[in-house]
């Protein structure tokens, strides 16, 4: 038993030695590389974990509490979101310039009065390329992203720790939305932080898959607590896993600026659970927009039909009355311009005729002139001949004819005594009586 | 297809299978090939798969209640 003497301390004095110790030159305004855990801001200082693993990435080789204090803080955020993109979180690799102090009361805390942004960035993008790079090389980056989303997509497995608020948001946004729309989901349960988040999130996606073709799209939600430790997601097996997953995939466990490798193979982005809530309902949204086009366009196109058929019944019924008028008018038409083009043709085709039978006419007027001609001096000849030959002729030669009873003596023998003879001259006749 | 009426009932086909039909339904009542006698039976078909579509989308209140109800919300 020992009992209190000069060598011992008390607690101030021993922590106030350790103080000392702790507190030199080596220990003031070193740069350190670190990785952040449960990251938190409070009264406008920022309250830390920095730790080490080791190669593995698994186990944690060093742990120690750090501060940057409020003077510093707000100068140091700005920076580093600014450099990174990325907020001051957990699960980023820093390298950080620390002044360690030890408080008796508060014990050891590392102060933080410098961040180099720059190597937080080359380590977040090396790791990340790493993986994606070892995907693509694998031909599986794409496979889920260009993935389509079925339609309609309702039947959703979720993937979330089941005590997160982000699920409860998740849930809450789907089922309040007020289109009543039928979604169906299922929980699968899942470890969303520290280490054992990978592979539990693909058991999960696992157990999705053996439920063959229940659903549509798988969803991978966390978020509502304080911290966001992301680089457990990323993890080359897990987006391995996710890449090749035959249903779409929804990622939705970031916040804003903090980007996982999951987020460049899920086949859909979002940044919170909410979002992802909201996203699905805009599928289902654009679903039943999709329908109410169509049953205002059927309708319009029935009644543009049926309306368009009544117009036509309308026309034939107006039709009716005029048309059987309008046919006659229209032969009538046709009718008079035939007998008009009659009229001109049949003058132009009886013209010639005309001409040709006013040339035969003359031509039979002089025929016929000389044929008289002809046969008048044919006449003139015979009467001539006549004329010579003629009693009259003879008688005026000379000659005489005597008659008997009014015959024409020939022989003297039919004379007889006493018959009265007349002889005829040319100018005149005797009466004789035979003795 | 006005030439063989005979539809296949909604409730057999797959959503996307019934919204096809759908949009070959207005394709065909847009074109001239659409006459009146087939009209009535094409929007009688239309609306049928129409139904059938919003019903596979949305849920009655009822329904919508029982899931709810049975959906336990953690905080």
């Amino acid at each position: 038993m020992t009992t209190p003497s000069e060598t011992t301390l008390s607690l101030l004095q021993l922590q106030q030695t350790v103080q000392r110790m702790v507190t030199n030159h080596a220990t003031q305004n070193v740069w350190v590389t670190a990785e952040l855990s449960d990251v938190a801001e409070r009264g406008g200082h920022c309250y830390m974990e920095l730790i080490q693993k080791d190669d593995d990435g698994i186990t944690t080789v060093a742990k120690a509490r750090a501060t940057i204090w409020a003077n510093n803080w707000p100068r140091i955020r700005t920076q580093f979101m600014q450099s990174t993109g990325q907020r001051f979180a957990t699960g980023l690799k820093v390298m950080v310039r620390v002044s360690v102090s030890y408080h008796p009361v508060y014990g050891m805390t590392m102060v933080i009065s410098a961040v180099n942004p720059d190597y937080t960035m080359g380590d977040m993008l090396r790791r990340r390329r790493e993986i994606l790079m070892r995907l693509h090389n694998e031909g599986i980056l794409e496979m889920n992203r260009s993935l389509e989303f079925p339609c309609p997509t309702l039947r959703i497995a979720v993937i979330s720790a089941p005590e997160a608020a982000g699920y409860g948001d998740f849930m809450h946004q789907l089922y309040g939305n007020g289109y009543n729309l039928r979604f169906n989901t299922k929980l699968y349960p899942a470890i969303m932080q520290g280490e054992k988040a990978a592979s539990s999130v693909i058991a999960a996606l696992d157990r999705i898959a053996s439920d063959g073709d229940s659903w549509d799209c798988v969803v991978i939600i966390r978020g509502g607590g304080s911290t966001s430790d992301l680089s457990s997601f990323e993890n080359y097996e897990l987006a391995s896993n996710v890449a090749q997953f035959p249903l779409p995939i929804i990622v939705g466990i970031g916040h804003e600026r903090d980007i996982t490798v999951l987020d460049y193979v899920a086949c859909q982005r979002v940044k919170t659970p909410t979002a992802a809530a909201e996203f699905l309902l805009n599928l289902a949204c654009e679903e039943l927009d999709r329908l109410r086009t169509l049953t205002s366009d059927i309708l319009r196109v029935a009644n543009e039909c049926i309306s368009g058929a009544r117009e036509q019944l309308a026309y034939f019924g107006g039709q009716l009355p005029v048309a059987p008028v309008g046919t006659i008018h229209r032969a009538e038409r046709r009718l008079n311009a035939a007998t008009l083009s009659l009229a001109t043709i049949c003058p132009r085709r009886i013209q010639p005729l005309h001409a040709r039978i006013e040339l035969y006419g003359n031509a039979i007027t002089t025929a016929v002139t000389a044929a008289i001609d002809r046969h008048r001096s044919r006449l003139e000849t015979i009467k001539q001949v006549l004329d010579a030959i003629s009693p009259e002729a003879t008688l005026r030669r000379g000659y005489s004819i005597t008659s008997c009873r009014g015959k024409i003596i020939t022989d003297p023998a039919s004379v007889h005594h006493g018959d009265e003879i007349v002889t005829q001259f040319a100018s005149g006749t005797i009466q004789s009586t035979v003795r | 297809m006005t030439d063989n009426m005979e539809f296949t009932p909604a409730k057999e086909l797959s959503y996307t299978k019934a919204v096809a039909e759908l949009e070959a339904i207005l394709r065909h009542m847009q074109s001239d090939e659409c006459d009146i006698d087939s009209l009535t039976t094409l929007t009688r078909r239309a609306s049928e798969l129409l139904l059938e579509c919003r019903k596979r989308l949305t849920a009655t209140d009822e329904e919508l209640k029982s899931i709810l109800s049975s959906f336990d919300v953690k905080e």
